[in-house]
């Protein structure tokens, strides 16, 4: 007996193909999902209890990062300023800003401000920002042009597979250590060379590798060690 | 042809089919347990009571996924409890459907032919409970899929040199397999519960599930190659799986757990609980539903010297252990003995030697065997003695650590129990609902246990000698010669399959090679990068799989399935082609058709009927 309409051999095999067509763009999407800004926060500004800008303090006014950030070169912890620091100027500048009744609060009452943490990494994550900036990796290489950035945001998605892109191949993001802290440092190139330790440099990959070296940083079977950030 | 429902003389065993049956009222008696009975009494009460043991299993989960494992009784030095327990036993009890489905298939046991549809639907549901507990161990159940080698946000790959990642592969692949073998095998059952029901749309659901399916002797060769290369790729994947199951202890360095005798150990448990599971099920459902002319005592018999010979391997298994213990001098593992006699679970270990060793001894005599009252209690016996055995394995080795300091006891909370139980509910009701909604006897397997007609032959044959070429003949079941005779030659499923397997592990090695040696080399231990050994487990799991998804859908493909619509089906006798019936078609299409003429042709093979089938 027929049961079926002469359409439903189309219909049938198309949709068997349409099946596998989507479980296969289920996956792909998946895998785009979980590197979307919607997972990873990447470049999405946070609130905060005082609306800070990097721009303006980093960029305008050109405060360098350890103004702030005392503890970065010798410590695991970058450190946050207590308020004292910013009523350093803030005693004498915009005394009467709305803005800023906060930090004023804070340092009547002795009460730390909160802020909303941006570059949070997994507690199971042991990270150390004074390796880190002795062996030539810039502040922005991580976070970014913090000094373009009004509210604070992570530049990179902060997975694993972010950290191990730099572990994998380090000489292609060092930097000579005096231009750690430069927001507006360049990589070298034919256009821009740049003169380090009397060599000229118009390649990346030429000064990370001697840098690698100068710097005696740890191979690359070392620092994409499991134990190395799980502790 | 031999015949299958007599008994030669001198024969001292039942025949494999009782005598008096036609291809007609084989499919009458098993479609009418779907399609024709009411749904008993009986039926509905057993099937809610699993429903409501099934209830206490999601209960349990539930809790386990709010609270973590902490709600089991696992804690060191037992930090493998109930779950890997229940999951060695679940998945061992599997492995009786695939051996009787795909190894007796090649040693042509014909006696396969009425029980491997259950013994397969067992595998698979038996896999299903196997499955979970893995999953339920992991402490993060929803992150699972981190066992799968994707493209992940940490960079990182499966550590393909543990064997914790090869039984995924293992398991997953034979599941996989168990599941498409068990369709496979349905699709022409499908298409007889299509022409027998008078339902609309249960018409419909088994039409779909049928593909289309109209018994051409053309899908038939294909289909035959398909299943033979699945039964193939399946034989050698049972046996891998209990091996890399056993594999998880064998690697470990545990006293109790670091033996090479446990792959062949394993294996034989597997298939001896497997049986006993075949028996339980078996003789209350041939009761049931009144099947003693299909499952006869021949197969009661049969599966109950399975259980005799694989029990004495397993019995063989304990006495090396024992003997490996003594003899291999280390003093941890002479404490294995010592504690399992002597220890605080010794009970266990004795018990489990009753089970499984003492009592299934009266096996050996013939009235215990054909006794189906005291079969199924020697079954259920062994289920229980391979439980203690795992429970054994796992439990009394590891709560015994090398220092004192960490010894201690495993003590199983309800929720443990709850779990396990609930699997049992959930395997039994998925059993009820499958003797329901499914055939569960192969139908089309066991019309070829009946003499073949070899009318439909001669007449194929002498249509292709009177120089017809685009012809076709359909039967209820595959028969060699008629594909021979209509000029069907080579069906060119075997290169897909090979092509497919070929493909399949290269990929799969080319990818751990990769992985361990490009991607992220990771030392492990001080062991090489490129260890290939340890490639090879899931190298070949990968080629099964492969190779067998390869035939089934180049064999679908081939075929030119799904394909519901056909002209054919608008010949209302054409329905018969499923069940006792055989039809030769001559296509318009051939050179030589001619209405007239082909028509004073088919006369002359003095068919029942000649439809001229519009397009």
């Amino acid at each position: 007996m027929q049961i079926f309409h002469r359409a439903t051999n189309t219909i049938a095999k198309a949709s068997i193909y349409g099946a596998l067509l989507l479980v296969g763009f289920i996956l792909w999407a998946c895998v785009q999902f979980q590197r979307s800004p919607y997972v990873t926060y990447a470049h999405v500004a946070r609130p905060q209890p005082v609306p800070f800008s990097h721009e303006h303090h980093v960029g305008a006014i050109g405060i360098d990062c350890r103004y702030c950030h005392t503890s970065v070169e010798n410590s695991n912890f970058a450190g946050i300023p207590p308020t004292k620091t910013c009523m350093n100027c803030h005693s004498e500048i915009w005394l009467g800003a709305g803005m800023l009744q906060p930090v004023r609060d804070s340092y009547a009452t002795g009460k730390s401000l909160v802020w909303n943490r941006v570059d949070d990494l997994p507690d199971f994550v042991y990270f150390d920002h004074s390796i880190h900036i002795n062996k030539g990796v810039g502040c922005n290489t991580c976070h970014g042009p913090v000094d373009r950035m009004p509210l604070m945001y992570n530049e990179g998605s902060l997975q694993m597979e972010w950290c191990l892109d730099c572990h994998r191949s380090p000489a292609k993001n060092l930097r000579p250590r005096d231009q750690v802290f430069n927001m507006r440092y360049e990589q070298p190139s034919t256009q821009k060379p740049l003169l380090y330790a009397g060599k000229v440099y118009t390649d990346q990959m030429a000064l990370g590798a001697d840098l690698v070296k100068q710097y005696h940083l740890r191979t690359v079977a070392d620092i994409t060690s499991c134990s190395t950030c799980h502790r | 042809m031999k015949d299958l429902t007599q008994v030669e003389p001198g024969e001292q065993k039942a025949p494999v089919m009782a005598p008096g049956h036609n291809y007609g009222t084989i499919t009458d008696k098993i479609s009418s347990i779907v399609l024709k009975k009411p749904v008993s009494k009986g039926w509905i009460l057993g099937f809610l009571v699993c429903f409501v043991i099934l209830q206490w299993m999601l209960y349990g989960i539930t809790l386990l996924f709010f609270k973590g494992v902490g709600v089991w009784g696992v804690n060191i030095p037992i930090g493998w409890g109930f779950a890997i327990v229940n999951f060695v036993w679940w998945i061992g009890i599997g492995h009786a459907g695939t051996l009787i489905s795909a190894i007796l298939l090649l040693l042509r046991q014909s006696w396969r032919n009425s029980i491997n549809r259950f013994a397969e639907a067992m595998t698979l549901f038996a896999v299903a409970c196997a499955g979970m507990f893995p999953i339920f161990h992991l402490g993060r159940p929803w992150v699972f899929y981190w066992l799968f080698p994707y493209p992940n946000t940490m960079g990182y790959w499966p550590n393909f040199r543990s064997p914790l990642v090869w039984d995924v592969f293992a398991v997953s692949t034979y599941g996989t397999i168990s599941l498409v073998f068990w369709y496979v095998g349905m699709i022409p059952d499908f298409a007889t519960l299509r022409e027998i029901t008078d339902k609309k749309w249960i018409k419909y659901v088994y039409g779909m599930l049928a593909l289309g399916w109209r018994n051409s002797a053309r899908h038939w060769s294909r289909y035959e190659t398909a299943y033979l290369l699945l039964a193939g790729l399946a034989t050698p994947l049972v046996l891998s799986v209990h091996t890399v199951v056993s594999f998880d202890f064998a690697i470990g360095i545990v006293p109790g757990w670091h033996t090479t005798i446990f792959p062949p150990y394993f294996v034989a448990g597997a298939i001896y609980s497997g049986f006993a599971m075949v028996l339980v099920l078996a003789i209350p459902i041939r009761k049931f539903y009144h099947l003693e002319d299909f499952i006869t005592a021949r197969h009661i018999e049969n599966s109950a010297m399975v259980m005799l010979a694989t029990g004495w391997i397993v019995a063989y298994g304990y006495a090396f252990e024992a003997f490996m213990n003594w003899y291999g001098g280390d003093v941890y593992e002479g404490f294995v003995r010592f504690n399992r006699l002597h220890g605080p679970y010794a009970f266990w270990y004795l018990a489990l030697l009753t089970c499984n060793l003492l009592i299934p001894q009266v096996l050996w005599f013939r009235r215990v065997r054909l006794n189906n009252f005291w079969l199924f209690m020697i079954s259920m016996d062994i289920l229980i003695g391979m439980w203690l055995e795992r429970f054994v394995i796992v439990v009394v080795s590891l709560h015994r650590d090398f220092l004192n300091s960490s010894f201690g006891m495993y003590y199983p909370t309800q929720i443990d129990w709850a779990i396990f139980i609930g699997t049992l509910g959930f395997f039994t009701a998925c059993m009820f609902l499958f003797m329901r909604l499914l055939p569960s006897i192969s139908i089309f397997e066991l019309r070829t246990l009946l003499p073949e007609a070899e009318a439909v032959v001669e007449a194929a044959q002498r249509t292709y000698a009177a120089g017809y070429r685009k012809i076709d003949a359909y039967s209820p079941f595959p028969i060699e010669e008629l594909w021979e005779a209509i000029g069907f030659h080579k069906n060119g499923v075997a290169p897909v399959c090979l092509l497919g397997g070929l493909l399949g592990g290269t990929g799969a090695y080319l990818l751990q090679w990769w992985i361990n040696t490009i991607s992220y080399p990771v030392n492990i231990g001080g062991r090489p990068f490129h260890s290939w050994p340890a490639f090879i487990i899931v190298t070949f799991e990968m080629t099964i799989l492969f190779g067998g998804l390869s035939a089934v859908f180049g064999m679908l493909v081939m075929n030119g399935l799904p394909q519901p619509y056909h002209p054919l089906f608008n010949v209302e006798r054409f329905a018969l082609a499923t069940r006792d019936r055989f039809f030769i078609a001559i296509f318009a299409s051939d050179a030589k058709y001619d209405l007239i003429e082909t028509r004073e042709f088919l006369q002359t093979l003095h068919p029942h009927s000649i439809s001229e089938v519009p397009t």
